[in-house]
């Protein structure tokens, strides 16, 4: 196959490591995510195996373009190009409506204003503190013993959150201790860290400027409960993608493709 | 050959170096004779330069600290005292290396008889100097410049006035020494002259391509830092600007091959100027910076009345002591009279007076000139609090906003 008609992205994440295979008119004929687990270069290589046994195609025939915050260690990419912008192209790729983009991850949380043209206008970076990331609810589920999938729906079963603290996971992790220690139901206080998080996203978004219609990708887009609490903080239905976690891989293989930022 | 790098070196570094070095020997002279001021970077620095006081700066020494790649060691020293991470790296710096100065290669000054603050560039000063007082046993003096919101009322200007009277007397008092009129006049002139040749040297920055880099200019912006009334000042300028002006002549920029041209807000990083000079080598260079232009305002009198009045009118208005507003009009007017095409904010830690606000400044600037900006976090010496991969992340993320 000659080079140019197909293009690889290669998302390299904090938590997981997401690749897709596209062809030239942009459909997904490979798609992959797994742990970044304590090597990444080693999930890349494992990610382009799977990319490979699954579409049949030799990765070193393709363009690849890495990002993420480990995008430096993709060999094979030809370029790299921030998260920021491949979310941004990514999304526009699916929903061109989109304005402004508010993707959690593992370990750090961004907003992105999306201009017309797809490219991202201006954004904010949540990376200096674990709160208001994937890794807030993590430490919570594991207090709350639920897994991460059961951490949502048990929240969504409240009707009366707890009020728990937003500054700090460390500080919010003992506040649910506390409310563990005072008889709470695990329901409110799982719906209380889901609230708490959302206001934080929601202040990040106002620092970018909250413009309708408001898409989420990221993994955290996958839990129901903050999905609702953050819709309800920002007062705004929020688009969703078949696979959020997947955009930024998907942007990165549409630069690829079409040579963007050339 | 060696390879060719992105950017060219300044042959004015090499007078530079002697003048620093000079500046130096001049000082641990002074202190020997009894006659040295250690002075805060907004300090009338004119008035003990008249008065035979050598005058020399922390904040410099914390700049060399810095560079040397010692941050945070020295200001573990301060630490150590039992000082807070969280005061101050330049103030940490300079308490830190006059605890230990044996272990602080280049950064510890020698020993002031006067300590003079001002407090157009933050509170701080105060009671950093304070603190140098109690190890030194020199006494401090402060200049109260409060903070302008507008412009400065008559009341206003006549307090900061009896404050600069204070000053000459404060010193006159202690290095036995008084002020005169030809030597008041002549340092006011020769001060004068350097802010006239330097700002001339930054406003050639608006050629395309920019003469001079970023840390070019945070390189040769030290003699009017600290020589400001000091003829060898005048004669570093007068060899920069004539540098300078050959490059624009022949189309030479700092970096070869100007892409892109940024703004610059707040101190720099300087123990990695070579976050410049990587995004040199990627065609992006920074034709001007609020920070050096900060010392922009001449003082010009005929006499030592009209002189001291100019002097409360420069140091009362310094860009540290206004308020947002006039902070976001010259970061507007520097993008629009330099041409420039987005701009990065260096939120510095230690310094609150300059990073407070940039949040909404950045929103404002970008509303009324349309570029876009970002704002990246660390600090100017201490750096334990600059996380490489995450200002990369930043500044990249703004480059490709341009593609």
């Amino acid at each position: 196959m000659s080079e140019g008609t197909l293009g690889i992205g290669i998302d390299v994440g904090s938590t997981t490591t997401k690749g897709v295979l596209i062809d030239t008119s942009g459909k997904i004929l490979a798609s992959h995510l797994q742990n970044t687990g304590a090597s990444a270069l080693k999930a890349v290589e494992q990610l382009l195996e799977q990319l490979s046994t699954e579409s049949g195609v030799d990765p070193s025939d393709c363009p690849i373009i890495g990002t993420g915050y480990g995008r430096s260690i993709v060999e094979l990419a030809y370029k790299t190009v921030t998260e920021i912008t491949c979310h941004s192209i990514g999304v526009h790729s699916i929903n061109s409506e989109i304005r402004l983009l508010i993707d959690v991850g593992g370990q750090d949380s961004k907003v992105i204003r999306i201009g017309r043209n797809g490219r991202p206008e201006t954004f904010s970076l949540q990376d200096k503190c674990s709160a208001g990331t994937g890794r807030f609810l993590e430490v919570m589920a594991r207090v709350l013993e639920v897994s991460m999938d059961e951490l949502g729906p048990l929240a969504m079963e409240s009707k009366s959150p707890c009020s728990i603290s937003n500054t700090c996971t460390v500080f919010a992790e003992s506040e649910v201790v506390g409310r563990i220690g005072s008889g709470d139901r695990p329901a409110d206080i799982a719906a209380g860290v889901h609230l708490s998080m959302a206001a934080k996203i929601a202040s990040l978004s106002r620092q970018v400027g909250v413009a309708a219609p408001v898409g989420i990708t990221g993994g955290v887009a996958l839990n129901p409960a903050f999905r609702h609490y953050l819709s309800k903080q920002l007062g705004q239905e929020l688009w969703v993608p078949e696979n959020p976690q997947l955009t930024g891989a998907l942007g990165a293989a549409l630069i690829a493709l079409r040579g963007q930022n050339e | 050959m060696s390879e060719e790098k992105p950017y060219r070196r300044l042959e004015s570094q090499d007078l530079l170096q002697q003048i620093a070095f000079r500046h130096g020997l001049e000082a641990m002279a002074a202190s020997e004779e009894g006659r040295l001021a250690w002075v805060t970077s907004g300090f009338p620095v004119e008035i003990p330069v008249a008065m035979d006081v050598f005058p020399t700066y922390p904040e410099q020494a914390g700049a060399i600290v810095g560079a040397s790649k010692i941050g945070p060691e020295v200001c573990g020293f301060a630490e150590d005292l039992g000082y807070s991470q969280e005061l101050c790296s330049y103030a940490r710096a300079s308490i830190g290396s006059t605890d230990r100065p044996d272990d602080t290669a280049m950064g510890a000054r020698p020993t002031p008889q006067a300590l003079l603050a001002c407090n157009n560039i933050c509170g701080t000063v105060l009671k950093w100097y304070d603190a140098i007082s109690e190890m030194t046993n020199a006494p401090v003096f402060l200049l109260d410049t409060p903070p302008l919101e507008r412009e400065q009322l008559p009341h206003h200007r006549a307090y900061v006035r009896r404050g600069v009277d204070r000053l000459v007397e404060f010193l006159a008092d202690t290095f036995n020494t008084k002020l005169e009129n030809e030597k008041a006049t002549k340092v006011a002139d020769l001060s004068s002259q350097a802010i006239r040749l330097w700002t001339k040297v930054l406003k050639a920055c608006a050629n395309k391509p920019s003469p001079l880099n970023c840390a070019d200019r945070f390189l040769t912006m030290a003699p009017v830092v600290s020589s400001r009334g000091m003829e060898h000042c005048v004669e570093f300028y007068e060899a920069l600007l004539a540098e300078v002006e050959e490059r624009v002549k022949g189309g030479v920029g700092a970096i070869r091959d100007e892409q892109t041209r940024l703004l610059w807000d707040n101190i720099p990083p300087w123990f990695t100027l070579r976050f410049f000079n990587q995004l040199a080598a990627r065609g992006v260079g920074f034709p001007a910076d609020t920070y050096t232009h900060a010392w922009s305002g001449a003082v010009e009198g005929s006499d030592i009345a009209s002189i001291l009045d100019g002097v409360v009118d420069v140091y009362s208005n310094v860009y540290l002591n206004k308020g947002l507003e006039a902070k976001v009009d010259k970061m507007c007017e520097l993008i629009k009279d330099y041409d420039l095409d987005g701009f990065v904010m260096f939120s510095v830690r230690s310094c609150k007076r300059y990073s407070l606000g940039q949040l909404v400044s950045k929103e404002m600037v970008t509303e009324r000139t349309g570029v876009p900006g970002v704002v990246i976090e660390g600090d100017m010496v201490d750096s334990r609090l600059f996380n490489e991969a995450q200002v990369q992340t930043r500044v990249d993320a703004l480059l490709e906003m341009f593609v």
